[in-house]
């Protein structure tokens, strides 16, 4: 009996082990990817992505600005920046054109395209270039604490009363410059103006992309008179003409030194929440854009993962896409300031309680345009320069709006020659 | 003991008919195949990918002419990068010419512990330009800024002043930075001239009666005028090569961006790759041009045929 019993039970356990042993949980450990995305990211990524799939992980950080030339010198040149790298929403015209990144719709399935909504903003021709990791789009922070010092109870809805909110807190002296806006000739500047543009009921070109702010009367050209008013009235600082949207945020917000980011990112929150980078934790809060007429309107800049064609570890660069972007990793990153692309976990984080101001995020992301109803133009780069360039000349006093808007006309007309 | 020397023509050695010419073919072709590998064929290169279409976003590189370089006339921010270049060329060569020699001058006289102030005046040069900037981005700015402070301590109303905000202070600003960071190099150069001047020289001139500022005009300067003029081409190259200084302290600020920022943003944000190209090479010949003059002034000036 033991003769066949013992055999028996030798393959009855070679049977359950087998397959267990083929389907390797870690197929590609002992990989290397080189990851290139903006600072700030969560300390772990690396740590925990090597510990799940044992692929390791070099994560480099850039700040927003200087990742393009880094990208582009280097795909331009045929070779690979980092086997994961940043997508911006406004690079994809450019880099669609160019054929950089690697169509991912044989990656991800039809499940996820459907939880990430804002993935379209990335596909282009009907390939899907980059998958989005987070949900950037403009809210307004604001320092509840100078609010209710300044006697503001209620949160302002219309621009006036930001505007009015914005003089009482620098009259009673809580803040010298109360509101942080970038005017440097860098691409927050241009944003700044863009969701002011929209904030003043009006878009920036026509369907056929004809400029809409030339007029006195149109809401681009307002939303930049608005802006210098804001500087002649001692609202916002002057050196802000040499400040990116990313020093204002670290060196003057969350420093408790102003008050309210006007274009402002959701994704800081969590940062301007924790006490030990930020001397105001538990004080900032988003808030609806407030608009001319009261009805908040935003954009959206999500931002994606892709993988450049000329990468030499594809598979598992794909891994990381998939792990960073799935639900569960989404609603652990949220901490680090990355608010989730995927519906089902925004709608998750919100119910239990874990979104830093939650329901104005959630609220807001409901009103998210496009900037550019067509899709982003492969000359958006170029047309944004020209916004921030002329912007920061305005700043300066070195152009009427006048002048700034016809600059920027001319821009876009040059951009789009190409 | 006698010593016969041989007055005889001497027995070449080598390969061929022309030995000594092979030789010397050998010992220059390291410099003529760096050159070739590193200067010209590039450069070659950038001139020809100038006359076509070079775009990553257009497929091709159809040959188009002179076309980039036509598009330069109708370009309106190109017209205000060369204004900027060629202010920051102006005020650069003539401040480090000008301090670079009272500096060297003042070098000169000093007997102990020369190399001493030789080493702390060459500091900035030696520091990458990126550093220097940042360091500077400091000093200039508003709030905690050093130059801010001190202004303000000594009464003056520069509290919260912002420099950059002004055309022409950011333009000084900007080469203040550059100077700071290519004097040493003028210094360096004048002073090792001033070392060669013969004492014999300003000996006679003593002895005749001239001042120390007779001396300097008509003993020193004569005969440093050829290092002044390469000091002077190096300077042009360096003032019209502008980048990390007005990059750093100001980034593409329009009042402020040389044509360098402008090549770089055309190149490597709006990809336009031959256009950059075009505007390479075009600064290249208005920075050879000019440095053409002083060297030609030198060549005048030095030889003896």
């Amino acid at each position: 009996m033991h003769k066949f019993i013992l055999p028996l039970l030798a393959s009855v356990a070679l049977a359950i082990a087998l397959p267990a042993a083929a389907k390797d949980p870690k197929p590609l450990a002992g990989q290397s990817i080189t990851v290139l995305m903006p600072s700030p990211q969560g300390p772990n990524i690396a740590a925990d992505f090597e510990a799940e799939t044992g692929i390791h992980v070099d994560l480099q950080t850039l700040s927003w600005d200087d990742i393009r030339p880094k990208l582009v010198t280097a795909l331009v040149a045929g070779t690979a920046p980092a086997d994961v790298t940043e997508l911006d929403w406004s690079w994809t015209g450019q880099f669609s054109a160019a054929g950089w990144f690697l169509p991912l719709n044989d990656a991800i399935d039809a499940d996820t395209m459907k939880d990430i909504g804002v993935a379209k903003i990335f596909t282009v021709d009907g390939k899907l270039l980059g998958v989005p990791y987070t949900n950037d789009f403009r809210v307004m922070l604001v320092n509840k604490k100078h609010f209710a010092d300044a006697g503001v109870a209620e949160m302002p809805k219309k621009l006036d009363d930001l505007v009015a909110a914005a003089k009482k807190i620098k009259e009673k002296g809580i803040a010298k410059y109360p509101i942080g806006l970038p005017l440097s000739a860098t691409e927050g500047a241009s944003t700044s103006w863009y969701l002011l543009t929209k904030a003043f009921g009006g878009e920036l070109f026509d369907k056929d992309f004809n400029p809409l702010f030339l007029s006195p009367d149109s809401a681009g050209y307002k939303a930049l008179a608005f802006e210098l008013m804001l500087l002649k009235e001692g609202l916002v600082d002057p050196a802000s003409t040499g400040l990116k949207d990313s020093q204002i945020n670290e060196s003057m917000f969350s420093q408790g030194i102003t008050s309210i980011m006007i274009s402002g990112e959701p994704g800081r929150l969590g940062q301007m929440n924790d006490p030990k980078q930020s001397k105001v934790a538990g004080l900032v809060e988003a808030i609806l854009v407030p608009t001319v007429s009261g009805q908040t309107r935003s954009f959206g800049l999500p931002e994606a993962l892709a993988i450049p064609n000329v990468s030499q570890n594809k598979e598992a660069a794909i891994a990381f896409v998939k792990w960073f972007t799935s639900k569960d990793y989404q609603k652990k990153n949220a901490v680090n300031g990355a608010l989730p692309t995927r519906t089902s976990a925004l709608s998750e984080l919100n119910e239990s309680g874990k979104l830093n101001s939650g329901d104005a995020l959630v609220a807001q992301s409901k009103t998210v345009e496009p900037l550019f109803l067509q899709g982003t133009p492969p000359w958006y780069p170029q047309f944004s320069s020209g916004v921030n360039t002329a912007i920061n000349s305005a700043a300066k006093g070195q152009m009427t709006v006048d002048q700034a808007m016809q600059a920027i006309a001319d821009a876009a007309k040059q951009a789009m020659s190409q | 003991m006698t010593v016969f020397a041989t007055n005889g023509p001497a027995r070449k050695r080598g390969v061929g008919l022309n030995a000594d010419a092979t030789l010397g073919l050998l010992l220059v072709s390291p410099i003529i195949i760096t050159m070739a590998a590193l200067v010209f064929y590039p450069m070659g290169r950038t001139v020809w990918d100038s006359l076509h279409r070079v775009n990553p976003m257009q497929a091709g590189a159809p040959f188009v002419g002179l076309e980039n370089y036509s598009r330069m006339l109708s370009d309106g921010q190109l017209g205000a990068t060369w204004t900027n270049t060629l202010m920051y060329v102006l005020l650069a060569v003539v401040a480090e010419t000008v301090f670079g020699i009272l500096a060297a001058t003042l070098i000169n006289q000093i007997k102990v512990g020369r190399q001493w102030v030789l080493a702390a005046v060459i500091l900035p040069w030696a520091l990458p330009g990126v550093v220097n900037s940042v360091i500077w981005l400091w000093i200039y700015q508003p709030g905690a800024g050093l130059l801010n402070g001190i202004l303000v301590a000594i009464g003056l109303p520069f509290e919260n002043h912002v420099w950059f905000n002004d055309r022409t202070s950011a333009i000084i600003a900007v080469t203040v930075v550059h100077v700071w960071r290519m004097m040493p190099l003028t210094i360096v150069i004048v002073l090792a001239a001033m070392q060669s001047i013969p004492a014999h020289l300003y000996e006679a001139a003593r002895i005749d009666g001239a001042t120390r500022v007779q001396m300097f005009g008509l003993v020193t300067l004569p005969l440093i005028r050829s290092a002044i003029a390469v000091a002077m081409t190096n300077a042009t190259v360096n003032a019209f090569n502008l980048f990390d200084e007005a990059w750093v302290l100001a980034g593409a600020s329009l009042e402020t961006r040389p044509v360098l920022v402008q090549i770089y943003l055309e190149t490597f944000q709006n990809l336009r790759f031959s256009y950059g190209m075009a505007l390479s090479v075009v600064i290249t010949l208005v920075s050879l041009l000019i440095s053409l003059v002083y060297v030609l002034r030198v060549y005048r000036n030095t030889r003896f045929d």
